[in-house]
C-alpha cells in the first residue's frame, strides 16, 4: 500500500510534484527538477538549501544556524524539513545552481586553449580505430575463417599483434560479410596491451568515429566531443557534479556512499554523464552509435564512483584505493549511452588522493620530459601538486574546497556567459568584464581572485581579508556579514546584487592557504624553494583569463618571475585528449603513474603551521612576496 | 685540544621601546622605562648585548580580583583601592611600572562606564611616578569606548596600551596614534598570527618600533611550554632580522597564575601539595623565571614575595 501523498508547489516557477508524506523537501525539489546548492550532504550545516514556506506546513527545517529574522519569515533548511501536507514553497534563486548545463553556443565560453588539440610528438593513433577493409573473397585456395580473415587484415593495416573479439561480434560476421561483398568497416579499440574488435559495419564508415573526453571534477564535470578522424574538438559541455547533494567534497561523498551504498553516487554520476552526452549530440548529425569511447580522468574517488567500485578504504589510513589503473570496460555495462559496444577508459591515477586528472596534467604539460624542475598545481576542489622533471616526479594533494571554481562563494558561478571574469581598478574605481560581455550574473574563479586582489590594493580589505570600515560606500552588511557590492541588482543579469562577502574571502583564503602550504612543504621535502622551479604551471577551471599578478597579490602563487608562470587551463581534459588520440600518450600516462611518488601531507607535522602562515594576504612571510 | 668557539652570531637587534614620559618629554613621570634593544637571547651576554634588563610591572586592577585570601593579605588592604595598590607596588614591592587592568568595565561583570574607568586611570597616574600599562577588560566593543577615554586622560604620558588583536586593532591604532601611546599586540599562542597582527598594525600606519608583543600567557601546567616556545621562536626570528617580529615581549604571569587551582587550592583539596601560601608565590615565581628565559622583557606580577624572587633572578641573569 502506498502512503498518502501530498502536493508541493515550488514558486516562483509553479512547479508541482506529488510526493509521499514524510518526503524531505530537498528531495521533493530534486524530483521537481531543481538543482539545489546543498553542499553538506543534507547535514543541515551549509545553509545552501534555504527555502521559504509560503503556504501550508512542513515539519522540521528550523535550525540554530538560521537567524531568528529568517525563521520568522518562514525560511527553512529544506534538507532538514519534510512534507506533511500540501504546501507552497518558494525557492530563492540563490538556492539554485545558476544553470544546469552549458548549452548550444556555449563552446565559445571555453578557453581556446582547451579546445585546441595540443601539439605533441606522438604518432597519431586514437584509442579507437576504424578501418575500412575490402577483404579478399574466400575461395578454396583462400579458405581462412571469416573472423581470422578480418583479424589478419586488421593486423596488416594497423600492426596489432593480438586481437580478441567477443562472441556476439563473431556471430554477426558471416551474414555481414557476405551481404556486403566483404567490404566492411571494423572498429577496433585498444584494450589493455591488446586490441579488441568491437564491431563490424557494412561499407565504409571510417569517418564516423568519435570519442567523448571527460574531466570529472568534484564540483564541475566537463565533456568534449572529439572527432577521432580529424582530431578536432566538435563540441563542449559542462555541468555541476550532481553528487554535490551527497557532499561538496569527495570525503563527504565517500561517507555518504558508506551510509547508503556506492550505487547512489555511481548512478548520479552516470546520469550526469548521460546528460552531457545527449547535450553534446543534441542537434548535431552525430548519433550515439558513432561514439565509440568515453575517456575519463578525475580524482581517484571519482573514478571509483564512475566504475562503482568500493571507496571505503581511500579515506582511512593508510588510504588505499581499490584500483588506480582499471581496465577498459564496456560503457553500456555501466549504463552510458554511447555505442553499445563502445569502451569506457578510466585513465590511471597515482594514489587515493592524486588521480588521473593529474597524470593527464603531467602528460599535457610534458613536465615528464624536461631537465629543469617544473611544478604543476591543479586547482580544483582539491589542489594537487606535482614537482619534478624527466628523472622523477613527486606529488601531493590538499583539500581546497570549491571556492576557486566559483562554488561556495555566494555570488559565484562557473566560467560561463555572464560570469565576471576580470575585475580591475581604474582611477580608484572598480570595473569588471564578463564572459562574452553578457549581463553580469556572478563571479567565476578568475573574477574572485581579481576582486580580492583589487580590494586589497585599494585598502578596502585588510590582509586578514576583513573589510576596513568606511573604506568604501559599497560595503554593507548582508545577513550580518560585511560584503562589497560590485554590481547592483539594476545592472545585473540575475536581477540580484552581485557582491563578495567576508565569508567568501575567508573561503578563498582558506583554499589558497591549503594549496600554498602544500606547495611549500613538497618543495621543502625536496630541499628546494620556489626559486628552483623553472616553470610553474597553473591549471584549473578559472575561466579564460587569470591575472597572474593578482594571483600573486593574494598569495595563491609565489612571487616568481612572471615568465616562469604558465596558465594552462584544464590540463586534465587536455591530457585525456592526448591519451585518446595518441596511443603512445596513453602508454606514457601509465609510465607517469609508475614513476610518480606520492607524498602524503598527513605525515607532515609542519602542515598546520605552514597553513596558518598562508592564512593571510598574501602570506605571513610577506618578504617572500616582495 | 682547542674547543672551537660555537657562539651564535645574531644579525639583528630587538627594538628598544620606551614607556612613560618625563616632564621634558611632555609627561609627568619621574623616570621612563626602556625595554628591548638586545642582540642576543636572555642571559647569553657572551654572544651579544643586553642593554636593558627585563622589568616587572605590578598587577593592579580597578576591582578586587577573585584571588585567594592569602594573596590579598600579602598585598594588604591597599588592594581595595587601585591608587593605593599601585603605590604599594612601586614603593614597597619595587615594581618598575604599573600594569592596570580595567576589569570592572566588563559588561558581564560590573560594567563600569568609560568615565569611571578614565577616573581610575587618572588617579593611578597621579598616585605613582612610574610609567603605566593600561588594559581594557577584554571585551572588544566595550574596550573600544573605555580605552578611548582612558587614553585621552593620559595623553602625552606615553603609556603602553593593551591589547591590539586581529579583531580590534583598528580602534587601538586610532586611539594610540591620537594620544601618542605604545601598543601591545596580542596573539593566541601562535607565532604566525602574532606576525599577522603586527603586519596589520603596520598596514594601519602604526610604527612597529612602538609595539610590545604579547602571546597571551599560560601558567605552569596549563600550556606554559607552548607559550615558552612561541616566545623563544619569536625572539630568535627577531634576532635573525625579521623586522616584523623584533618587538620586546610581555608575559602576564600575575594575571594568569592566580586563576589556577594548583597555585591557590588548599592542602585539603590537594593533599601533599604543601601550604598554598608558599606554593602559590613559588608557582608565580617559577612561571616568571621561565618566561624570563623564554625572552619576556616585561613581566606582569602580583605576589610581593614572587616579585622579590624574580627581582633577584633578573640581577643574576642580566
Amino acid at each position: 500500500m502506498t502512503k498518502p501523498s501530498c502536493k508541493v508547489t515550488f514558486l516562483p516557477q509553479h512547479k508541482v510534484v506529488d510526493v509521499e508524506i514524510g518526503t524531505p523537501v530537498l528531495e521533493a525539489a530534486s524530483r521537481a527538477g531543481f538543482r539545489v546548492k546543498s553542499l553538506c550532504g543534507g547535514e543541515g550545516t551549509c545553509k545552501g538549501c534555504k527555502m521559504v514556506i509560503k503556504k501550508g506546513k512542513i515539519s522540521g527545517g528550523v535550525s540554530g544556524i538560521l537567524r531568528q529574522s529568517e525563521i520568522d519569515t518562514g525560511v527553512i533548511l529544506s534538507c532538514l524539513a519534510s512534507v506533511d501536507s500540501d504546501v507552497e514553497i518558494e525557492i530563492p534563486s540563490k538556492t539554485l545552481f545558476n544553470k544546469d548545463a552549458i548549452t548550444g553556443k556555449a563552446i565559445d565560453s571555453f578557453s581556446g586553449s582547451e579546445l585546441d588539440i595540443p601539439e605533441v610528438s606522438f604518432n597519431p593513433f586514437p584509442v579507437i580505430q576504424k578501418v575500412y577493409l575490402e577483404l579478399d573473397l574466400p575461395s578454396l585456395a583462400s579458405n581462412m575463417a571469416d573472423h581470422q580473415r578480418i583479424c589478419a587484415a586488421i593486423k596488416e593495416k594497423l600492426g596489432f599483434s593480438s586481437i580478441h573479439t567477443s562472441l556476439n561480434t563473431i556471430r554477426s560476421l558471416p551474414e555481414l560479410l557476405r551481404e556486403n561483398k566483404y567490404c566492411i568497416t571494423a572498429t577496433i579499440g585498444a584494450n589493455c596491451s591488446a586490441a579488441e574488435l568491437l564491431y563490424v559495419e557494412a561499407g565504409n564508415t571510417e569517418k564516423e568515429n568519435y570519442a567523448i573526453v571527460v574531466d570529472m571534477g568534484t564540483t564541475t564535470i566537463v565533456a568534449h566531443l572529439v572527432d577521432l578522424c580529424s582530431f578536432q574538438t566538435m563540441r563542449a559541455q559542462a555541468c555541476f557534479n550532481g553528487q554535490a547533494k551527497f557532499g561538496r567534497e569527495v570525503t563527504a561523498r565517500m561517507i555518504a556512499a558508506e551510509k547508503s551504498g556506492d550505487e547512489q553516487l555511481h548512478t548520479t554520476l552516470i546520469s550526469d554523464l548521460n546528460n552531457l552526452i545527449s547535450g553534446l549530440l543534441e542537434s548535431s548529425d552525430i548519433s550515439k552509435n558513432q561514439v565509440n569511447a568515453i575517456v575519463c580522468a578525475g580524482n581517484t574517488p571519482m573514478v571509483h564512483f564512475l566504475l562503482n567500485i568500493p571507496t571505503r578504504n581511500i579515506r582511512r589510513t593508510p588510504y588505499i584505493p581499490t584500483s588506480v589503473e582499471p581496465s577498459p570496460v564496456r560503457a553500456s555495462e555501466l549504463g552510458l549511452e554511447i555505442n553499445e559496444r563502445g569502451l569506457l577508459y578510466a585513465l590511471p591515477g597515482i594514489s587515493g588522493w592524486v588521480g588521473s586528472d593529474l597524470t593527464a596534467g603531467i602528460l599535457a604539460t610534458e613536465m615528464y620530459k624536461g631537465d629543469d624542475i617544473a611544478l604543476l598545481v591543479d586547482i580544483g576542489t582539491n589542489g594537487e601538486i606535482i614537482v619534478g622533471n624527466k628523472d622523477w616526479l613527486m606529488s601531493c594533494s590538499a583539500s581546497a574546497g570549491p571556492s576557486l571554481e566559483g562554488s561556495s562563494v555566494e555570488c559565484g558561478m562557473r566560467a560561463e556567459d555572464g560570469a565576471i571574469e576580470k575585475v580591475f581598478a581604474e582611477n580608484g574605481e572598480i570595473k569588471y568584464e564578463t564572459i562574452n560581455n553578457a549581463a553580469p550574473e556572478g563571479f567565476c574563479g578568475s573574477g574572485i581572485i581579481d576582486i580580492i586582489s583589487v580590494l586589497l590594493q585599494l585598502k578596502i580589505v585588510n590582509r586578514s581579508g576583513k573589510f576596513i570600515d568606511d573604506a568604501s560606500p559599497h560595503i554593507s552588511e548582508r545577513d550580518g556579514i560585511k560584503a562589497y557590492t560590485l554590481v547592483s541588482k539594476e545592472e545585473s543579469g540575475s536581477k540580484e546584487d552581485i557582491y563578495i562577502s567576508e565569508a567568501d574571502i575567508e573561503n578563498l583564503i582558506t583554499a589558497k592557504a591549503a594549496i600554498f602550504a602544500a606547495m611549500k612543504i613538497l618543495l621543502d621535502r625536496l630541499d628546494m624553494t620556489f626559486d628552483d622551479v623553472a616553470t610553474f604551471y597553473l591549471a584549473g577551471a578559472f575561466g579564460k583569463h587569470i591575472n597572474i599578478d593578482n594571483a600573486v597579490t593574494i598569495g595563491l602563487i609565489p612571487n616568481i618571475p612572471r615568465e616562469r608562470v604558465k596558465f594552462v587551463g584544464n590540463t586534465s581534459l587536455m591530457g585525456s585528449k592526448i591519451a585518446t588520440l595518441y596511443r603512445e600518450g596513453f602508454e606514457k600516462i601509465k609510465e607517469i603513474e609508475e614513476n610518480t611518488t606520492y607524498y602524503d601531507l598527513m605525515g607532515a607535522d609542519d602542515y598546520v603551521e605552514e597553513f596558518q602562515k598562508a592564512m593571510f594576504l598574501p602570506h605571513t612571510d610577506i618578504e617572500i612576496f616582495e | 685540544m682547542d674547543i672551537p668557539k660555537v657562539n651564535e652570531r645574531w644579525t639583528s637587534q630587538i627594538n628598544e621601546v620606551t614607556i612613560g614620559a618625563t616632564a621634558d618629554q611632555g609627561g609627568t613621570r619621574s623616570k621612563v622605562i626602556t625595554v628591548g634593544g638586545q642582540t642576543t637571547l636572555p642571559g647569553m651576554t657572551f654572544e651579544g648585548d643586553i642593554p636593558n634588563s627585563p622589568v616587572i610591572a605590578g598587577y593592579v586592577s580597578d576591582v578586587v580580583p577573585e584571588w585567594p585570601d592569602f594573596l590579598k593579605k600579602a598585598i594588604g588592604n591597599e588592594i581595595n583601592s587601585p591608587t593605593e595598590w599601585a603605590q604599594k607596588c612601586v614603593q614597597e614591592f619595587g615594581c618598575d611600572l604599573i600594569s592596570l587592568r580595567l576589569n570592572g568595565a566588563d559588561p558581564s561583570g560590573d560594567d563600569k562606564s568609560a568615565a569611571d574607568c578614565a577616573k581610575v586611570v587618572e588617579n593611578v597616574l597621579k598616585a605613582v611616578d612610574v610609567p603605566l600599562i593600561i588594559w581594557g577588560c577584554g571585551d572588544d566593543d566595550k574596550d573600544a569606548i573605555v580605552l578611548q577615554d582612558c587614553s585621552a586622560v593620559v595623553k602625552g604620558e606615553n603609556c603602553l596600551i593593551g591589547s591590539a588583536k586581529e579583531s580590534n586593532y583598528k580602534t587601538i591604532v586610532a586611539i594610540c596614534k591620537a594620544d601618542n601611546h605604545k601598543i601591545i599586540s596580542e596573539a593566541p599562542v601562535d607565532i604566525n598570527i602574532g606576525k599577522q597582527v603586527n603586519i596589520l598594525l603596520q598596514d594601519a600606519g602604526y610604527d612597529l618600533k612602538d609595539v610590545v608583543m604579547f602571546q597571551t600567557t599560560a601558567a605552569l601546567g596549563y600550556g606554559l611550554d607552548y607559550v615558552y616556545t612561541i616566545l623563544e621562536r619569536a625572539r630568535m626570528t627577531g634576532l635573525k632580522g625579521d623586522k616584523l617580529m623584533a618587538g620586546p615581549q610581555l608575559a602576564d604571569v600575575g594575571g594568569e597564575v592566580w586563576r589556577i587551582k594548583d597555585a591557590v587550592a588548599s592542602e585539603e583539596i590537594l593533599p601533599g601539595w604543601g601550604d598554598p601560601e608558599r606554593r602559590g608565590p613559588s608557582w608565580e615565581a617559577a612561571c616568571a623565571a621561565d618566561y624570563l628565559q623564554a625572552g619576556a622583557d616585561i613581566l606582569v606580577m602580583s605576589h610581593p614575595s614572587a616579585i622579590k624572587t624574580i627581582q633577584e633572578t633578573i640581577t643574576q641573569i642580566a
